[in-house]
């Protein structure tokens, strides 16, 4: 179990998530999207299993509007990992737990 | 009962629909009914699996009957999408596609599964990257933008309205609105640019949507496709109450035996709360879910007339 799921802006993403020392999992989001609210649990859930390896960390795109254009974010949620500063992969939509999973297991 | 004219609301007239109308009817409830009968998954379906029904019926028939039954014990039918859902001080609010708000003690979600996928080429590839299926999450990446709504429904319809605010045109790609008379009204006098007796045939671009080849060949450059295929769902609709899907495919509503979700005074009922897709599993959870409600109802209203 790790810290909970961290909310980053476009301010403290270089540090927190470009420069993780781990493989981070970021959630984009936004209070006025269904989708979003669905699958906010699943991403805590995740983090309490996968919390000591790997960030889960959420990124309201009402409040920072530089980041999601950075990455061409155009539907949410978009969940996306990051290995030391890069894409590792990117999934649209609320997608199942398992297909969480799975992306996760590419890098552990 | 409580002074409302309704205390009991159902989003959903097929078969888990009409039988929580009539079981909470039943109890005396104030029931009314939301929804569609062509947009029940049973419209075009011919019956014989069904116990007690010997013949084959269709069931189209079964949904006429259905209602008949439900108004005799007091339900009030209205042929309304609902397009907006919210929760406040434990009321929950629906407002319908001709732009009506009403207020509630109980809901009941019985909108059955509907298809929402175009199934056209271009439509995985570009999901996210200009292909959406939710205009309340998304409309605002395509501020300035060129965007094309898909749909003959009320969802599409209020989509198209909806994106007005952000992006530069808005079309409408539609076979025929299928939508209220005043939805209608309202979306010929907006800026909505609508293209009808037509359909997409592929969604075209390089590395994201760059337009539309529609079914009469003409090609519409847009940078958004939003596909809203008939009316709103369980994910854009109840989500937004909090309500908790099935991790594993995120596509159901979680209940218990009671047809409870995780929301006090929310239930669901029918194709809504996962398979089997059947008559007899619909009718089953919405007679609970009918009791349940009715029940939950007369009780709040009681603890509030007792508080003053
Ligand atoms: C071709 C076909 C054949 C079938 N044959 C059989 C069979 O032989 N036996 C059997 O047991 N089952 C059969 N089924 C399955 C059966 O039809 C479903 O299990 C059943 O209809 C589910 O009932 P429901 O009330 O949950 O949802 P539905 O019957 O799908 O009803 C959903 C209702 O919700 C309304 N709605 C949706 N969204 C909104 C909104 N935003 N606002 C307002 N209203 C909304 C719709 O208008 C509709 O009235 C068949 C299905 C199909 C498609």
């Amino acid at each position: 179990m790790g810290q909970g799921v961290l909310d980053v802006d476009d301010s403290s993403f270089e540090s927190e998530i470009l420069k993780a020392d781990k493989p981070v999992l970021v959630d984009f989001w936004a209070p006025w999207c269904g989708p979003c609210k669905a699958i906010a649990p699943v991403m805590n859930q995740l983090e309490e299993t996968y919390g000591d390896s790997i960030i889960f960390a959420r990124c309201n795109v009402d409040h920072s509007p530089n980041t999601p254009t950075k990455y061409s974010i155009r539907a949410i949620p978009t969940i996306i990992l990051f290995q030391d500063g890069k894409v590792v992969d990117q999934v649209v939509g609320a997608v199942p737990k398992s297909h969480l999973e799975e992306l996760l297991k590419k890098i552990l | 009962m409580s002074d409302q004219l309704y205390n009991v609301a159902i989003i959903g007239r097929g078969p888990a629909g009409l039988q929580a109308a009539i079981h909470s009817g039943s109890k005396k409830a104030k029931v009314i009914v939301f929804g569609k009968p062509r947009n029940s998954g049973l419209y075009k379906a011919r019956v014989a699996n069904f116990c007690c029904s010997e013949d084959v019926i269709t069931g189209k028939e079964m949904l006429e009957a259905g209602r008949k039954q439900a108004e005799s014990f007091g339900a009030v039918f209205l042929e309304e999408d609902i397009i907006e859902a919210k929760s406040e001080n434990n009321r929950f609010i629906l407002v319908t596609e001709s732009g009506g708000a009403f207020t509630f003690e109980t809901l009941i979600l019985a909108m059955g599964v509907a298809r929402k996928k175009l199934q056209v080429k271009g439509e995985k590839e570009f999901v996210g990257r200009g292909v959406s299926y939710c205009v309340d999450c998304d409309a605002t990446f395509f501020k300035g933008m060129d965007v094309a709504v898909v749909g003959n429904e009320s969802a599409a319809a209020a989509g198209a309205l909806a994106l007005l605010l952000y992006a530069r045109t808005v079309y409408l790609v539609c076979r025929k609105p299928m939508i209220s008379d005043l939805l209608h009204e309202r979306l010929k006098r907006s800026e909505v640019r609508i293209l009808q007796d037509t359909w997409v045939k592929e969604i075209v671009g390089a590395n994201e949507v760059e337009g539309l080849m529609l079914t009469n060949d003409e090609s519409l450059k847009v940078s958004g496709v939003f596909i809203e295929l008939g009316a709103k769902g369980a994910m854009e609709l109840a989500a937004n109450l909090g309500v908790v899907f099935d991790a594993e495919t995120f596509s159901f509503i979680e209940t218990n035996k009671k047809q409870e979700t995780n929301i006090p005074g929310l239930y669901a009922a029918g194709d809504i709360t996962g398979q089997p897709w059947q008559i007899a599993k619909a009718v089953g959870e919405g007679c609970t879910a009918g009791i349940e409600a009715a029940e939950y109802a007369r009780k709040l209203a009681d603890s509030e007339r007792s508080r003053g």
